[in-house]
């Protein structure tokens, strides 16, 4: 992709920093994987548990580097024409009624079918041009002119034959359509995809790949982030949420509070004014964290201990 | 750097991690990127590249370790025993001219950098990478220890002992030989990482192999340990092999209705075609075990490897017999696979057999619940100490299911000898097999998955 600004991804440290200024707090890891996305011209494979923060690094990428993201979700039964292109087929319906009277005047006084056919011939593949083209997330990537970032999110939830076809994509970033042939990227993308891992991907596909795992951060990292999305925080709370949530994590949950889920209690604690964690507002909050109620009931009885003296 | 690098992918793919030669581009490239000044930013960076699953990483993050360290730990020595200076240098100029090997030369002048090139030097050349196996090691360290010139330093050091010992001689001596000393421990450290870098794993992968073939009849108390872990080995890759596709398009039909609903939008006109396809069914699988005897140390195994494979496999019935018919689904559920089967056994194991007795529970039990959807494996010998085997349930059994698996764990030749009554059985199973080891285990399923 052409980056307009070479400066902001010469290093490392300055992607790092790049986005801190944009208020995502990243490892050391996100940063180096970052930047060899951009300098070696090769896909990201993100990993992690839900929350971690994976599509918002996409997000904040395409904002850092001021470039569009274009994003498709993906499904079970995705296939090409939801992601590639489609034609317009009401459109191509809807000009050969206008157009029937002028087809007409065209094959007036043709004799025979063949010499009606050859006429036809004459005006091209009207309706199978760019003109009648419907591009979907993937051929928008490659159209933009100035490179885009492409996020292709969950692919894990896709079926196996389109992460087959995902593959020419990834390595030469081109696609072939039948009808029209080969599309090349005029820039090359950045490309990020992301994966729950609901199923073990192909090696075919992780080759193609750098492959980043996010894990739950550090606590000292948690508290940076936390800081920078609720900066209104007390630094004494936070310090004590970030240890219980950290302490949560150890513990055998079916799920774990993640990053997203941290954010959000820490932003709800700041709403109902509370000042220091004591266990009638964790109990009374505790959803927000734990999205399950049997991890909330295995949660409740160990509070006292979890808060501590 | 590239032939470091190249060394370090090659012990990769020997602790199990495929490294494809795109990556080990993508590798150099990176490596280029960011510099080998910074090492944490290094090991993050080949990290993106060479290790593409967290148990992958994982192993990377120990071998970048290990490796590293093992090429660095000149350096580290190097610090260490600077004080040790020679004595007055000239005080013994003249004996130390008897000192003229190269390796004589490095040892005097405490050389600690140009020691460990010699070394890895002299190690290359004697090809300690191919190292085996472990009693290999005094081998290859004694290699090493003449290609780097040991013979020539022996015999100066016995020449300087023969001279007339002043102060002086002796200290250079003893210095001498306690640096010999140290280097031959420096050599035998090197070797034995480059034993456990590359040759390892190599080992226990030599003994895996043995153990996928062996008979499970004949497996060792102090085996079941690394059976275990293999069981749950085959049984991740089976399910990550049948995890993944669920549908099944069976080409060339087509789906009137769903074609019909899809282009009612253009106005009737088919511009999509649907085509028909068929779900795969996760199997629904009726597992029944002899416990008796022999047959309990493979049906421990087959009962241990249908729980590891809950992901492709979540309906799973299982049930024990030796006579009386006993279900054991929710004993395994609740507890540790490994204690329920060894809590079965020590409940059920060792009763005379009874298939008789067993078949006649199993029509009170669980015929009911055997339909077109059930698959019934049996594991058994069929040893029926002489009884009446019941073969009339089993008929019932084969004519309700949708396949019937009996798995026989002793070879073809033993059937029908003794108190065998296999034959009987054989007319009403889909499929009878002999299987007794891991390997026909994991044939077995693979199959079961692929085709139920």
């Amino acid at each position: 992709m052409i980056i307009r600004h070479q400066e902001k991804v010469c290093s490392p440290q300055r992607l790092r920093e790049g986005f801190e200024a944009l208020g995502y707090i990243c490892s050391d890891a996100i940063a180096t994987a970052m930047y060899l996305a951009c300098q070696l011209q090769k896909p990201i494979l993100v990993e992690g548990p839900p929350g971690v923060g994976k599509t918002e690094l996409a997000k904040k990428t395409a904002e850092y580097l001021a470039a569009p993201l274009i994003r498709l979700q993906c499904y079970e039964g995705l296939d090409e024409v939801k992601a590639l292109y489609e034609w317009k087929y009401g459109k191509q319906l809807l000009y050969t009624q206008v157009l029937k009277d002028q087809l007409g005047d065209v094959l007036r006084g043709a004799r025979g079918l063949e010499e009606s056919v050859k006429r036809l011939h004459q005006f091209g593949d009207i309706f199978y041009s760019q003109a009648f083209l419907e591009a979907r997330p993937l051929l928008q990537t490659l159209q933009a002119e100035n490179g885009a970032i492409l996020l292709v999110d969950e692919i894990d939830k896709a079926d196996q034959e389109f992460e087959a076809f995902l593959l020419e994509l990834l390595s030469d970033y081109q696609v072939s359509i039948p009808e029209i042939g080969t599309i090349k990227a005029k820039s090359v993308p950045i490309v990020l995809l992301t994966s729950n891992n609901t199923r073990e991907l192909g090696d075919a596909l992780k080759r193609r790949c750098l492959h980043l795992y996010i894990p739950f951060p550090e606590p000292a990292l948690e508290d940076r982030i936390i800081a920078a999305q609720v900066p209104q925080i007390d630094r004494q709370l936070r310090e004590q949420l970030i240890h219980f949530v950290d302490q949560l994590r150890g513990m055998a949950l079916k799920k774990a509070p993640a990053i997203s889920e941290t954010i959000d209690w820490a932003r709800a604690l700041l709403l109902l004014n509370v000042e220091s964690l004591d266990r009638p507002w964790v109990q009374g909050t505790l959803n927000l964290l734990l999205k399950y109620q049997e991890d909330i009931e295995v949660v409740e009885p160990e509070l006292k201990r979890l808060l501590g003296p | 750097m590239q032939q470091v690098l190249g060394e370090f992918i090659a012990a990769l793919r020997q602790a199990g991690v495929a490294v494809s030669p795109v990556e080990t581009l993508d590798a150099l490239h990176a490596m280029q990127m960011v510099g080998v000044a910074d090492r944490a930013r290094l090991k993050l960076a080949l990290g993106l590249v060479l290790a593409k699953s967290r148990q992958h990483k994982n192993l990377y993050g120990q071998l970048f370790e290990q490796y590293f360290r093992a090429l660095g730990s000149g350096e580290d020595n190097a610090g260490g025993d600077r004080p040790e200076q020679l004595p007055a240098a000239d005080a013994a100029g003249g004996d130390i001219a008897a000192i003229a090997s190269p390796l004589g030369q490095l040892l005097l002048r405490d050389d600690a950098a140009g020691l460990s090139l010699a070394i890895a030097d002299a190690a290359r050349r004697e090809g300690v990478r191919d190292i085996q196996v472990f009693t290999q090691k005094s081998r290859y360290s004694y290699a090493v220890l003449q290609r780097l010139g040991m013979d020539g330093l022996n015999r100066e050091l016995n020449q300087l002992r023969g001279q007339t010992p002043g102060v002086a001689q002796q200290h250079v001596l003893a210095l001498l030989q306690r640096r010999r000393q140290r280097l031959i421990d420096r050599v035998r450290d090197h070797v034995e990482q480059q034993y456990l870098l590359f040759a390892e794993q190599q080992g226990q992968r030599l003994q895996d192999d043995a153990l996928q073939q062996i008979k499970l009849t004949h497996i060792d108390i102090q085996h079941y340990r690394r059976m275990t872990r293999l069981v749950q080995k085959a049984a991740k890759l089976l399910a990550s092999q049948h995890g993944r596709r669920r549908k099944q398009a069976r080409r060339g039909l087509l789906d009137v209705r769903k074609t019909i609903a899809a282009n009612a939008a253009f106005d009737g006109v088919q511009f999509h075609t649907r085509w028909k396809s068929v779900r795969i069914d996760r199997p629904k699988l009726v597992a029944i075990c002899d416990v008796s005897g022999s047959v309990s140390r493979v049906a421990r195994f087959l009962l241990l490897f249908l729980y590891s494979l809950q992901d492709v496999l979540p309906r799973v019935r299982s049930f024990v017999f030796t006579s009386v018919l006993t279900e054991v689904t929710d004993c395994f559920r609740s507890s540790d696979v490994q204690a329920a089967v060894a809590e079965v056994l020590r409940q059920w194991g060792n009763m005379s057999t009874d298939y008789g007795r067993a078949l006649t529970d199993l029509q009170a039990q669980l015929l009911g619940d055997i339909d077109r959807k059930t698959t019934v494996m049996m594991l058994g010998d069929a040893r029926n100490n002489h009884g009446d085997g019941n073969v009339a349930v089993w008929q019932q059994v084969y004519r309700r299911s949708r396949r019937v698996i009996w798995l026989n764990p002793e070879s073809r030749a033993s059937w029908d000898s003794g108190d065998s009554i296999i034959s009987q059985y054989a007319p009403y199973c889909s499929q009878l097999e002999p299987c007794n080891s891991l390997r026909d285990l994991t044939r077995i399923l693979s199959r079961l998955l692929k085709y139920s």
